[in-house]
């Protein structure tokens, strides 16, 4: 299973195993990292899920309108690399990605 | 030989030790009675769940579906056309639009609560979460008062499946009829006198110049309706059945209110109503060597997933301390809930004033009548004594 490395709001790292297919949110509130709320469970539809893509930028695919658009509704500061974890699926080809999470979200 | 019968009376009582055998001999499980697949672990339900390509809910998502609703309803389509639906709503549910009704809401439940001060014994059911969930769905919808309690009855109704013939029976189709009629009146006197609220502008959008189809306008408002009935008094009921066995638990909520957030996300986990949706197989796939084809119907089995000890160590103890995050009590994925947020705020709200009047109950009959649903599970009545 490809390796992701969260980087918690205190600057705490865990890296956890991602079973492909499952998004960073998912993957992130099941093994209890800590900095992401996602209150609307994955649906797109809260912006607490916030996070920053700090590598891999040209092999995540890009976000689509609805996500766009609900981002604008994240609290804290919306960054160039500035994407809902709910959106982002899991696949072999993110192995060693580094998602940073926000001060806070909601 | 083991068997799961989600029609069964014994599964709407007490599915875990169901479960158990699910998720440890049987993960990926023919169901006769059910005619589908049964996914009981965790990780295979959130595998599910973020898979929407593979598991379509276009085909229905409840496991006894209503008819004419799949395909048009946000629980019954994929995307894209399930994002445009959604587009739609979701702004309305939202928690910085949801915080003007926090005011209203505690007056609801204050005058709710109230006349329960001179009762020594009562149905929770009937007093309270009945008539709080309705209110509050009403000042919502800004739907028109009168109705309220027929417009409950039928959403109890609607959710319900008949144990002998596993359908629907002629009783719960006339309830999704009058709820449909129903929600034909709110929506054609919306479009003559628009207000600013979900509805009208619901039943007035258009996307892109395109008008929504009318059944999707119909069967969405209809659908709302029975969840916010029907799910949020589900849940209301299964957290103060919870709360009223578990006497530690609810000491401590009373003693520190602030203890019911934590207090209730291990109530979605540990028992949500929400207990078993469906899906609908894309293409082969073969899981825990079964070999399941295109087409089949699968059930995702939320309530089982929610006790996996290989995801909540101590899966069957009921524990406020737990903060259970990536719990399944309001599904997942694109599907998830969409009413999470109100849900939230409006039991908190509910809990926190009912706490005030009756702080201290136990419940009043160790069995339970359970709704006959292959979807959901909670008490038709919940009789509490408070104890003194």
């Amino acid at each position: 299973m490809p390796k992701v490395t969260y980087i918690e709001p205190s600057g705490n790292q865990v890296t956890i195993d991602v079973p492909v297919g499952w998004s960073l949110m998912q993957a992130a509130t099941s093994n209890g990292v800590e900095g992401i709320e996602a209150e609307c469970g994955g649906s797109c539809a809260c912006a607490t899920c916030h996070c920053y893509i700090e590598s891999h930028a040209d092999q995540v695919p890009a976000a689509e309108q609805g996500e766009r658009d609900m981002l604008q509704n994240a609290v804290a500061e919306i960054r160039a690399n500035s994407r809902l974890s709910c959106q982002i699926k899991m696949s072999e080809n993110l192995e060693g990605l580094v998602v940073r999470l926000p001060e806070t979200q909601i | 030989m083991f068997s799961f019968d989600p029609y069964s009376p014994a599964v709407d009582a007490d599915p875990f030790p169901f479960y158990k055998t699910l998720r440890d001999e049987h993960p990926a499980f023919w169901s006769r009675e059910a005619n589908m697949w049964v996914l009981s672990r965790y990780t295979d339900i959130v595998t599910a769940l973020n898979d929407w390509q593979t598991f379509s809910s276009a085909k229905g998502n409840l496991m006894t579906e209503l008819p004419n609703r799949a395909g048009n309803t946000l629980g019954t389509t994929d995307p894209p056309r399930h994002d445009r639906l959604r587009g739609l709503i979701q702004h309305a549910f939202m928690r910085r639009n949801l915080e003007s009704l926090a005011e209203p809401i505690r007056e609801i439940a204050r005058s709710v609560a109230e006349p329960l001060a001179d009762q020594d014994q009562f149905d929770f059911i009937t007093e309270f979460s009945s008539q709080f969930t309705v209110k509050v769905l009403w000042a919502v919808l800004g739907l028109p008062t009168g109705d309220e309690a027929t417009a409950r009855e039928k959403a109890v109704l609607m959710v319900q499946s008949d144990p002998a013939t596993r359908t629907k029976g002629p009783e719960h189709l006339a309830a999704y009829q009058w709820m449909q009629d129903y929600a034909a009146q709110v929506i054609a006197e919306r479009r003559k006198n628009p207000k600013d609220d979900l509805i009208s502008h619901f039943s007035m959008a258009e996307i892109d110049g395109d008008r929504l189809d009318e059944r999707e306008v119909l069967l969405t408002t209809t659908t709302l309706i029975m969840a916010g009935v029907e799910s949020l008094a589900g849940f209301m009921s299964m957290f103060i059945y919870n709360l009223a066995d578990h006497p530690e638990a609810r000491r401590q909520c009373v003693a520190n209110p602030s203890l019911l957030p934590d207090a209730m996300e291990e109530s979605l986990r540990y028992n949500t109503s929400a207990q078993r949706f469906r899906r609908c197989l894309q293409k082969d796939l073969e899981l825990h060597g079964q070999k399941m084809k295109a087409g089949d119907f699968v059930c995702l089995a939320y309530g089982a997933g929610n006790r996996d000890e290989r995801q909540f160590p101590n899966a069957d103890v009921y524990d406020i301390g737990r903060k259970p995050r990536g719990h399944l009590g309001f599904g997942g994925g694109v599907h998830a809930c969409l009413g999470t947020m109100i849900a939230r705020l409006a039991v908190k709200t509910a809990m926190e004033e009912f706490h005030k009047i009756v702080p201290d109950y136990r419940r009043a009959a160790d069995q339970l009548p359970w709704i006959p649903s292959s979807t959901f599970r909670s008490p038709m009545r919940l009789d509490l004594v408070k104890i003194h």
